[in-house]
């Protein structure tokens, strides 16, 4: 059961500023004197730059600055620090920043970017993976050795890398009565938030505050601090409405760039991204990937081993893609039981748009080509690919790829529900298939803080750092809140997404927010609760264990008629001691692996509070064309307790359509030297409401302990894991074979059916 | 070169000095303070700039500010009552169809219009209405179920 069934109707707090207009987002912020901010991008792949020169765009009239790195302290930043604000001397990708210029408005700024001098030499644009890893392959990064990064091998153009060794590989494979390999070769995709970004920053004194549209106003805080040379109480991010993220605003970006221009400038300055630089600039794209699996069998349908090795294209800089091989290892072996594996996955520069975390990072790609893979062993064996998965994921108690023995866990139960709903053993047109895929994705637990405070009329205030970016999780945190009090979650207001005001927490990321802010809110509730329950038993004549805190009230426990308002409670404490709880929690510790040797760069011992998911979708073939229509869609997912329904459904819908647009039609593509050449709406397509099928969501409710608040785990990346998947199962029913290209476009499905490409 | 231009919006008239090529989007944001309404794209693309034009969505990013004169303009704040909420928002905010919230004042006016024009809209006229508006956050369903609710509830 949901933790509030009567959540149902619940109504987010930012709603009515949203429905209204009346909200803010970094866009609809003017302050007196602004000026507009406009960048220099390289609009060249690779390059040594051979001058650069700013003196006649400081001339232009209406100009107030122009910066470029010789402007701002030598400091590189990222997971690995292999890149600056600026660039400087060489250029890696076409959205790299050569300078920023502030004017009096976009006309001025446009005329001030003219007037930059900026020449170069072009280099050979690294933009083939396995051409990357080659010997004597032009490096990405020349110096890369002298860069200060931590605990990172440096290999040519290998930016990270992961291995995981488990049993004997060889020997496994050779108990097999099959083994099937297969190749997949994924395109890179883009998270595409329909709000471009904006970034406004204002000087007072020596201070400045950043009006930014992050997903993580801490990290772009600190980044901010590094690269500026500032201490932290000096830098106030603030983050008014964000039109969503999806990953896309996760990380540091161009708060300095601002921030600088504003000092050089000495006024306000607003930067607003246009769409085709939404597209092109920003270090976070889903990475492309090359995917190769080789899977040993029995006719009974056990696994007995399995080899994989995975290249992804890191793009130019390592923004925070270092976990990513790891990421992607552990989606190319799922949760299935195998126990010999081997699987290689390394990250390569390349000089293209760096990768980043877009939800669920590598997940929808390697996820695709694992499950894709799955329904050829199935086949292999001829065994349905429903019994095939029933046979061999991993159920409650049993131990997954990485040694780690899963507690209550619900991933049979979403097979059977997903299967189920669809109507998996429906009659079906001749062009009409049902495909099926189950995923998974680990929780991130970190650090993070709230305070709570009741007024003496008994409303509330949750201060926290926690940050909004769409999915509703902030919005959850009063009926969290709630819960602890015995009040509704209408009795408490938020204030988020201010560096100043409230403690650090990790930002919108890692579907974070509800396990670890949560678990912050919940903390700092029940310190008043303790408060409240003391007053009231002194009040009542009882022992304080004897108060029970439920519908505004405290009463005796049995005796409800022995009771007192919250609120008068409240205004009794705003008299002396006042009811202020703060709370941050013990992050949940990782739990190890077992028997498993992980060997690279960054990478999780074991999974805290994964997952589960199965997708079921029904399409139909268009044959003429290659067109594939998605017609049903049933999603169930294991995400423990179900905390707000309205909103997890909401992001199971979202992560689905999401999927679907990676599936068939989201693509960035790319000129043979490293240039996009659709960075617009027009030729990237998004799934539209003429395009979205129905999705029917089910929850499996396991309590689920040692994870999230009241035994849930989060939801926000899971659903966008297996949908892709899935749609390449239910085509390769109809056309023979998969199409072994992400996104299954109808060029690629029809080229197959012609007998072209596919795996 | 700036010219002068009459601007009805929201019932109330304005006279604004813009550049002949301004489009309306930047004069409703920018000249009279009415950021309810979103660029997204500039591009006709994605609909977060929709407004009404004598009861009619268009893309202000895509139509010129010159165009609009004489002529009725509705943002999502002209739609919004003085007291409490328009049957699309509180639609909208009880079925969840809001996250983000960037495209729901596009989205509010795309649906304003269709219902204007067609009260009791089937499903597939509610879809065919709304494609010119894109959200990435909630895969339409619950964008869906409170358009038909506001329908239904006449």
């Amino acid at each position: 059961m949901p933790l509030l069934t009567e959540s149902k109707h619940f109504i987010r707090p930012d709603g009515p500023d949203k429905v209204t207009g009346s909200g803010r987002y970094v866009a609809d912020i003017s302050l007196t004197g602004m000026l507009t901010a406009k960048f220099l991008y390289a609009g060249v792949s690779h390059a040594r730059i051979t001058r650069l020169d700013i003196s006649a765009a400081r001339q232009v009239p209406g100009v107030f600055a122009v910066l470029t790195q010789e402007d701002v302290p030598e400091r590189r930043f990222g997971s690995v620090a292999d890149r600056t604000l600026f660039a400087k001397d060489v250029v890696r990708f076409e959205g790299e920043v050569i300078a920023a210029v502030a004017a009096v408005d976009a006309e001025a700024a446009q005329q001030g970017l003219d007037a930059v001098v900026f020449e170069y030499e072009p280099l050979p644009a690294v933009t083939d993976l396995e051409a990357a890893i080659a010997d004597g392959a032009q490096l990405v990064h020349e110096g890369w050795a002298d860069y200060e990064a931590a605990d990172v091998e440096r290999d040519g153009n290998i930016a990270s890398f992961t291995s995981m060794i488990r049993g004997d590989v060889e020997a496994g494979m050779a108990e097999a009565d099959h083994v099937v390999s297969s190749r997949y070769v994924s395109d890179a995709s883009q998270p595409a938030p329909i709000e471009p970004r904006g970034v406004l920053a204002q000087w007072e004194g020596d201070r400045v505050t950043i009006w930014s549209s992050t997903q993580v106003p801490f990290q772009a805080r600190d980044g901010v601090c590094e690269t500026l040379d500032l201490p932290t109480n000096r830098v106030r991010v603030i983050v008014p409405h964000m039109g969503g993220g999806f990953g896309g605003k996760c990380g540091f970006h161009y708060e300095a760039h601002v921030a600088a221009l504003a000092r050089a400038a000495r006024r306000p300055v607003r930067l607003v991204f246009s769409r085709q630089e939404e597209f092109i600039a920003p270090d976070r794209r889903r990475e492309g990937m090359i995917i190769e699996i080789t899977t040993g069998l029995r006719n009974d349908g056990t696994l007995t081993a399995r080899r994989a090795r995975v290249l992804l294209d890191n793009g130019a800089y390592s923004s925070d893609a270092s976990f990513f091989p790891h990421m992607a290892a552990m989606q190319t072996l799922g949760p299935y039981k195998i126990d010999n594996i081997h699987v290689e996955a390394s990250s390569i520069y390349t000089n293209r748009q760096p990768s980043g975390s877009v939800r669920a990072p590598t997940a929808p790609q390697a996820c695709w080509a694992l499950e894709s893979h799955t329904d050829e062993l199935a086949a292999a064996i001829g065994m349905d690919p429903v019994a095939f998965r029933q046979q061999n994921c991993v159920d409650t108690g049993e131990t997954g790829v990485a040694g780690q023995v899963y507690d209550e866990i619900g991933l049979q139960d979403c097979i059977r529900e997903a299967v189920s709903a669809i109507d998996y053993s429906q009659e079906l047109d001749e062009n009409e298939a049902i495909g099926v895929a189950v995923g998974w994705w680990p929780s991130f637990p970190g650090p993070s803080g709230a305070f709570v405070k009741i007024d003496s009329d008994g409303k509330g205030v949750i201060t926290t750092g926690a940050q909004e970016c769409g999915t509703g999780s902030v919005m959850t945190l009063p009926i969290l809140a709630a819960v602890e009090l015995g009040m509704e979650p209408e009795d408490f207001e938020l204030v988020y997404q201010d560096t100043s005001a409230a403690p650090y927490d990790e930002g919108a990321t890692g579907s974070q927010t509800i396990l670890n802010n949560g678990r912050a809110t919940v903390e700092a509730a029940q310190q008043i609760a303790v408060q409240l329950k003391s007053l009231a038993a002194e009040k009542l004549e009882a022992s304080p264990d004897d108060i029970v805190l439920a519908d505004g009230k405290a009463h005796v426990a049995g005796s409800p008629e022995l009771a007192v308002s919250i609120a008068d409670l409240a205004g009794v404490a705003a008299e002396g001691e006042m009811l202020l709880g703060k709370g941050s929690g013990t992050p949940p510790e990782y739990p190890s692996a077992v028997g498993v040797d992980c060997i690279g760069d960054r990478g999780l011992s074991g999974w805290v509070g994964p997952q589960f998911s199965c997708h079921a979708v029904k399409i139909r073939l268009d044959r003429e064309t290659g067109v594939v229509r998605v017609l049903d869609v049933s999603a169930a997912h294991d995400s423990g307790v179900i905390i707000n329904p309205i909103g997890a459904s909401g992001q199971v819908e979202g992560g689905v359509l999401m999927g679907i647009g990676q599936a068939l039609t989201e693509r960035t593509v790319y000129s043979e030297d490293g240039a996009q050449e659709n960075p617009a709406f027009l030729d990237y397509k998004l799934q539209t409401i003429a395009d979205a099928p129905p999705i029917r969501v089910h929850f499996v409710e396991i309590f689920t302990p040692g994870v999230g608040p009241h035994g849930s785990k989060p939801i926000a990346e899971a659903p966008n894991v297996a949908t892709a998947a899935a749609i390449s199962n239910a085509i390769t029913k109809l056309v023979g074979r998969p199409v072994a290209q992400l996104p299954m476009t109808a060029e690629r499905v029809w080229g197959l059916m012609q007998g072209r490409g596919g795996g | 070169m700036t010219e002068p231009v009459m601007l009805t919006v929201n019932g109330i008239d304005y006279r604004v000095n813009v550049d002949m090529g301004r489009n309306l989007l930047s004069v409703l944001r920018n000249e009279l303070g009415l950021t309810g309404t979103k660029e997204g794209c500039d591009d006709s693309e994605c609909g977060a700039c929709m407004v009404l034009l004598d009861g009619q969505p268009v893309n202000s990013c895509s139509y010129l500010a010159l165009q609009a004169q004489g002529r009725s303009v509705t943002t999502v704040e002209g739609l919004t009552p003085a007291d409490g909420l328009h049957p699309l928002q509180r639609s909208l905010l009880e079925q969840g169809g809001v996250q983000c919230g960037f495209c729901t004042p596009g989205i509010i006016m795309s649906a304003r219009a269709l219902l204007d024009r067609n009260p009791s809209p089937s499903e597939e006229e509610i879809r065919i209405g709304l494609s010119g508006n894109l959200c990435r956050c909630t895969g339409y369903a619950k964008i869906l179920a409170a358009v038909a609710q506001t329908a239904s509830d006449g």
